[in-house]
């Protein structure tokens, strides 16, 4: 019975093209997404270079600026154009290197300009950083001094880490979160309002079977959705993984599950398909935000970040970066394994009080 | 003749409505036995609670000698369930659906074989959403048969079909007799119900109104002889001696010149025959009554008004 079911399902999903294939679009569509902003490769934006020096020291900036990786530079000879396209949004900021810069005579200019929309603070503290740190040294050079003071940038750990690698963990657990308990959640309401589950409810087969099949069929498609975030996530953005496939697999699959359990509480809670559809939306959504997806929960609020690390995804991320950030075991600090069997255990506690397929 | 299902003092309450007041009957083996009534009566909430789908307020039901409120669990194997409206899924075939719900069962049939007795066999490789209304109802039935049941419950088997196809499926249902099969079927249509079950219970407002073999219920109607005429200008006076012998209704389906007169017995007959005979009559048509007249008599009302 199990086993013709199960392979039911998945027959039932593998057909079901539309929702396949937005199945799998979505984690797709997210790795490639912030890998195009955070991944390899990724710079703040493009940035206008007006070089009217044509000195050694100029050239030995254009060129230093052509190699950094934090942005891409963009010659421009017209300031009024420039000036305009940043006020337009098609250009992050310009460098303005004056005419005879770099020349040691006493009337050449000696300062760049850097040109920003006050809205884009962010790129401004990096090009002015890139250029004083050059300039810098060249003032040194130039005086022919040594550096007295400096710092010294020390990692702690030796591990290259980027955003992207943060934020890779984040999508796994929001692919899964959303799949799975919008997956169940509407896919059950929806056999409810067909009244399939009234029909297999005159057969002898048992609940239990029905529910085992779904949670083991989905979880096959959960499997694949995995693979490919990871699969996308390093090969394509090239994100650093440390820890074991195995601990990753095991945890995104323990998540899944617990948010298959939520879909099931869902499901026994809705009426009609529209409302476990805005049900599953209204703890979906605020979860992606409140849980760590995008950013690491001490951001927020004290009294706010103390509440939403209970949150079911949020331990969950935590464990996973835990796996894939530090190459650390699932069980490093048990508090995050322990909220998430209270999770699971509250859910199906819910749900097989409350979950029927047939309802009065 | 055994009694596979017998019913007692059954009660089904919601808050204030009563859907089922204190209802009993039985049904025998190897009979079709039919719930008729308008919509909202109790008949598919009766039903389902017999198929344990629903528990009861208060009653007692057995079926094939179990208990069927206590331990729906045991009959299960046994009944085969056509709910009103239920929808299959979508994106399996029909074969691979019965093939699915026969691994539910102990013993089951040969899908294809019952795919061929319903007409269905070259739609075997088909999803269910490709069928048309009437195949969809032919293969809803014959997917209660997958178990090779004992009774077979079919809710409103009939319930937004054409003619041609309705004809079709009772043909189905009277096949489905001819293997031995008891059938329970609720209906609102009086034609269905005539032409299909041996005994019928008339439901009403949650109560059974009238329960009889069809053949009965009809002769042992008050007035069981019809005579429809169509006639212009009838005679206040022709009129006065015509409504002595039986009730009369006029302007039936919007003639003011048509008229219907049900009739006591055969003297009563003869005697308007006798009186329409000195009239210029248009049409003229002596029947027995029907099942309509007899609901009509019980509830006061016609169905699907």
């Amino acid at each position: 019975m199990l086993v013709k079911m199960f392979i039911a399902n998945l027959k039932m999903t593998v057909r079901n093209r539309q929702s396949l294939f937005w199945s799998f679009m979505f984690p797709i569509m997210f790795t490639f997404i912030f890998g195009f902003f955070f991944g390899k490769n990724a710079s703040i934006g493009n940035v206008a270079l007006i070089n009217q020096s044509k000195t050694p020291l100029a050239q030995t900036i254009e060129q230093a600026l052509n190699d950094n990786n934090l942005f891409t530079i963009q010659k421009e000879d017209n300031l009024d154009d420039t000036k305009d396209k940043i006020k337009k949004n098609k250009l992050m900021a310009a460098i303005v290197i004056p005419e005879n810069f770099g020349d040691l005579e006493h009337e050449a200019p000696k300062i760049i300009t850097v040109l920003y929309d006050p809205g884009n603070s962010q790129a401004n503290a990096a090009i002015t950083g890139f250029l004083n740190q050059f300039l810098t040294a060249t003032n040194y050079k130039v005086q022919n001094a040594q550096p007295i003071f400096s710092v010294s940038e020390q990692k702690i750990t030796d591990k290259n880490l980027t955003y992207f690698d943060f934020i890779l963990a984040g999508i796994l657990g929001l692919s899964l979160m959303n799949s799975s308990i919008i997956g169940v959640g509407v896919g059950i309401a929806q056999y409810r309002q067909d009244k399939i589950l009234k029909r297999i409810v005159t057969t002898p087969l048992p609940s239990w079977i029905f529910i085992i099949a779904e949670v083991l069929s989905r979880l096959v498609i959960n499997f694949f959705q995995i693979v490919l975030i990871l699969v996308i996530g390093t090969y394509v953005f090239d994100a650093h993984i440390y820890g074991s496939l195995w601990a990753i697999f095991g945890l995104a699959l323990l998540g899944a599950i617990l948010f298959q359990l939520l879909g099931f509480v869902i499901a026994s809670i809705s009426k009609t398909t529209d409302a476990a559809q805005g049900m599953a939306t209204a703890i979906t959504i605020p979860m992606m935000f409140l849980a760590g997806v995008f950013f690491p929960l001490d951001s927020l609020p004290k009294w706010l970040a103390s509440i939403v690390q209970y949150l079911p995804l949020a331990p969950l991320l935590r464990m996973l970066r835990t796996v894939t950030l530090e190459g650390n075991s699932i069980l490093e600090n048990p508090i995050n394994i322990i909220i998430v069997g209270a999770w699971i255990i509250a859910a199906l506690i819910f749900a097989i009080f409350k979950f029927r397929l047939n309802e009065e | 003749m055994t009694q596979v299902i017998e019913v007692n003092n059954l009660v089904k309450k919601y808050n204030t409505l009563t859907a089922v007041n204190q209802i009993s009957f039985q049904v025998e083996k190897g009979e079709i036995f039919g719930l008729l009534g308008e919509n909202g009566a109790g008949k598919t909430t009766t039903l389902e609670i017999i198929e344990g789908l629903r528990k009861p307020t208060k009653g007692q039901i057995k079926v094939l000698g179990h208990d069927a409120i206590h331990r729906p669990q045991t009959i299960k194997n046994q009944i085969g369930v056509q709910l009103q409206a239920s929808a299959y899924y979508n994106f399996l075939t029909l074969k691979e659906i019965l093939e699915l719900f026969a691994s539910f069962y102990e013993k089951h049939l040969d899908p294809m074989e019952l795919l061929e007795m319903v007409g269905l066999k070259k739609k075997a490789n088909t999803f269910v959403g490709k069928l048309s209304g009437g195949q969809k109802q032919r293969f809803s039935i014959v997917a209660s048969l997958i178990n090779d049941p004992e009774i077979v419950f079919l809710d409103e088997p009939t319930t937004g079909l054409d003619p041609l196809a309705r004809r079709n499926l009772w043909e189905i249902i009277n096949k489905i007799k001819q293997r031995g099969k008891t059938i329970v079927l609720t209906t609102h249509y009086m034609e269905e119900a005539e032409v299909l079950c041996n005994r019928i219970a008339i439901m009403e407002k949650g109560k059974i109104v009238a329960i009889d073999t069809t053949q009965k219920l009809i002769e042992n109607a008050k007035n069981p002889f019809e005579i429809d005429f169509e006639v212009d200008n009838l005679s206040e006076e022709a009129l006065t001696k015509i409504e002595k012998l039986g009730i009369l209704d006029k302007g039936i389906g919007n003639k003011s010149n048509t008229y219907e007169l049900h009739l006591k017995n055969q003297s009563a007959v003869n005697q308007a025959l006798a009186i329409l005979h000195e009239l210029n009559l248009k049409s003229l048509l002596v029947e027995k009554a029907t099942l309509e007249d007899v609901f009509l008599e019980l509830t006061g009302r016609t169905l699907n008004e």
